[in-house]
């Protein structure tokens, strides 16, 4: 049953704002796919119920949910780049200067979706640190279960490894299985993956983390979650720790505890002395 | 398919040249005209992508070069090769344009244009 | 995993693998899927479902020399191929299409999905320039991993095949 053109359009303005993705028209098709299984998991026969569903009573699992299936092939390592390059140039040395030699590292993936970000940090810190793999821990959690399970796999497609993951970096930590391309053993053993909703009432037992990468998803939420996300996030942090957003996103206006720091063209933040 | 890459950096700001192979490519350079970015396939007649980036690499006046490998050849063993004879970066078909923008972004090779 | 009498008896130190022992048709579907969404276009989808090939069909092929040598063929009908030529080309694709923009568009297919196959492999091997025209024929019946499917309906087949002939069987 193919799409209406009502619902087609509302999936591509609710994508377009939240992603900036444009779907082009003709891809009823791509959205009729890639949104069946959502609709199947939430009980309803068809794309077209669940758009009246998500439409009639927004919800940001929803939201997030269907924009994510919709962008998926979009998803890259080192997205938007500074994020990533302050934690080796900026965090980490400040981090190794403030902690024991064998202090543990703790970081938080807090929305890592289907491994990369994660994975991406852990390569990252492999390179930079020589006891990465005993003194750093990367906690990778996710709403949906699917996501966890395939960044505890840590198994990425052809089309996948091509997106922003610089080709040494592929050949260090990747190994070949079958067509695809799986994390070395090493940077696994860094990561633990787990589900998360950020938007519960509290968040399991966690951290306290040195670094919280929070990127793309304080968009899916009104103003007064984003605030309790944010202050139960500053709560599983170090006093001293680092917080990362999206490249769009800020803690300006939402929450005055935080300090802002540029590091090349990105901002992290931390927390507040005293707030 | 030099027309589909040709193609996806004309649309990123560049402006583009192509040869059919190696050989081809290395007239280009020999005659003056050296640009910021090769990208170069493996399989090739006469004379293949590797020997191409080997041949670059042993010419200093072509050092500014950036090479990106954009090839099907991705056995983790000829990625080595490749990066070991000096190419610079790997991007394995089958790839999407945006492939080749990320890829161009790491390296600090997007025409200004591409950044808006 | 299926297993083809043949006759064979495996012998110590008998280094010579059958394809379905190295790849399934799973793997070959989803190389060739990938291959699609890049080439042709991200909502294209590969219907896994069997369909007579005309009469007389196109064929692009590599070759793979490695610890498993044989080819990877591409087959599929003449209209099909320009069809696939005009998809890949997009804007770039000529009113009136050349026989070499097919080949070389159907032999990039070739190379792209064989490319991908051969990485699959156990390695290192080699990967021959694409060729259109007359496939090799399929040399040992038990040396084969084929995938069947409907583009936009219309049928393509994916050979991945070995390039020698069968050992001889031992009678008592």
């Amino acid at each position: 049953m193919t799409l209406a053109t009502t619902s087609f359009d509302w999936v591509r303005q609710l994508v377009h704002k939240e992603s900036a993705i444009v779907l082009q028209p003709g891809k009823e098709y791509l959205v009729e796919a890639r949104l069946l299984p959502i609709a199947r998991s939430m009980g309803l026969p068809d794309v077209g119920k669940l758009v009246d569903a998500v439409r009639g009573r927004p919800d940001p699992d929803s939201t997030r949910r269907i924009v994510e299936a919709l962008t998926t092939n979009e998803t890259s390592w080192f997205r938007d780049g500074d994020p990533f390059t302050a934690l080796t140039s900026t965090v980490l040395p400040a981090l190794v200067a403030a902690r024991g030699p064998n202090e543990p590292l703790k970081i938080w993936s807090a929305a890592c979706s289907s491994g990369q970000e994660p994975y991406t940090i852990a390569m990252l810190l492999e390179d930079a640190l020589p006891n990465a793999a005993t003194r750093v821990s990367i906690t990778a959690t996710d709403l949906s279960r699917e996501m966890v399970e395939r960044t505890r796999a840590g198994r990425f497609s052809q089309l996948e490894v091509n997106r922003g993951l610089p080709a040494p970096m592929l050949v260090r930590h990747f190994t070949r299985a079958g067509n695809e391309w799986e994390v070395a053993p090493a940077l696994k053993r860094m990561v633990t993956a787990s589900e998360c909703n950020l938007a519960a009432p509290a968040l399991p037992r966690m951290g306290p983390f040195d670094v919280v990468y929070l990127r793309n998803v304080l968009i899916y939420f009104d103003l007064s979650t984003k605030q309790a996300i944010l202050r139960r996030v500053r709560e599983v942090m170090r006093p001293d720790g680092w917080l990362f957003l999206g490249a769009a996103e800020t803690t300006l206006g939402v929450d005055d505890s935080w300090e802002r720091v540029v590091i090349g063209r990105s901002s992290a933040y931390r927390p507040l002395k005293g707030a | 398919m030099r027309r589909i890459v040709s193609q996806i950096l004309e649309g990123l700001g560049y402006e583009v040249r192509d040869a059919g192979h190696g050989r081809e490519a290395l007239d280009v350079l020999e005659e003056g005209w050296v640009p910021d970015l090769a990208t170069i396939d493996w399989n090739m007649p006469v004379m293949d992508g590797l020997q191409f980036v080997s041949a670059v690499r042993s010419n200093p006046a072509w050092r500014s070069m950036t090479m990106m490998m954009v090839t099907s050849e991705s056995e983790h063993t000829q990625i080595v090769r490749a990066l070991a004879a000096g190419a610079h970066e790997y991007v394995i078909k089958p790839f999407t344009a945006d492939a080749i923008r990320d890829k161009l972004a790491l390296l600090g090779l997007l025409p200004e244009e591409a950044l808006l | 995993m299926t297993t083809f009498d043949t006759g064979e008896r495996r012998r110590a130190g008998d280094s010579r693998p059958v394809i379905s022992e190295l790849i399934d048709e799973p793997t070959v579907q989803a190389i060739a899927e990938d291959a699609w969404i890049a080439l042709v276009g991200e909502d294209e989808i590969l219907v896994p479902l069997p369909g007579e090939l005309p009469a007389d069909p196109v064929s692009s092929w590599v070759d793979v020399v490695g610890p498993w040598t044989g080819s990877v063929v591409l087959s599929t009908g003449s209209q099909t191929a320009a069809e696939l030529t005009r998809a890949l080309l997009g804007d770039y694709a000529p009113e009136l299409l050349e026989h070499e923009d097919v080949a070389d568009a159907f032999g990039e297919i070739a190379n792209v999905v064989g490319g991908n196959v051969k990485a699959a492999l156990p390695g290192p091997s080699a990967l021959s320039l694409p060729e259109v025209g007359n496939p090799p024929a399929l040399r040992n019946p038990a040396d084969v991993v084929r995938i069947d499917v409907l583009w936009r309906g219309q049928p393509v087949s994916i050979s991945v095949q070995g390039a020698l002939p069968p050992l001889p069987v031992a009678h008592s």
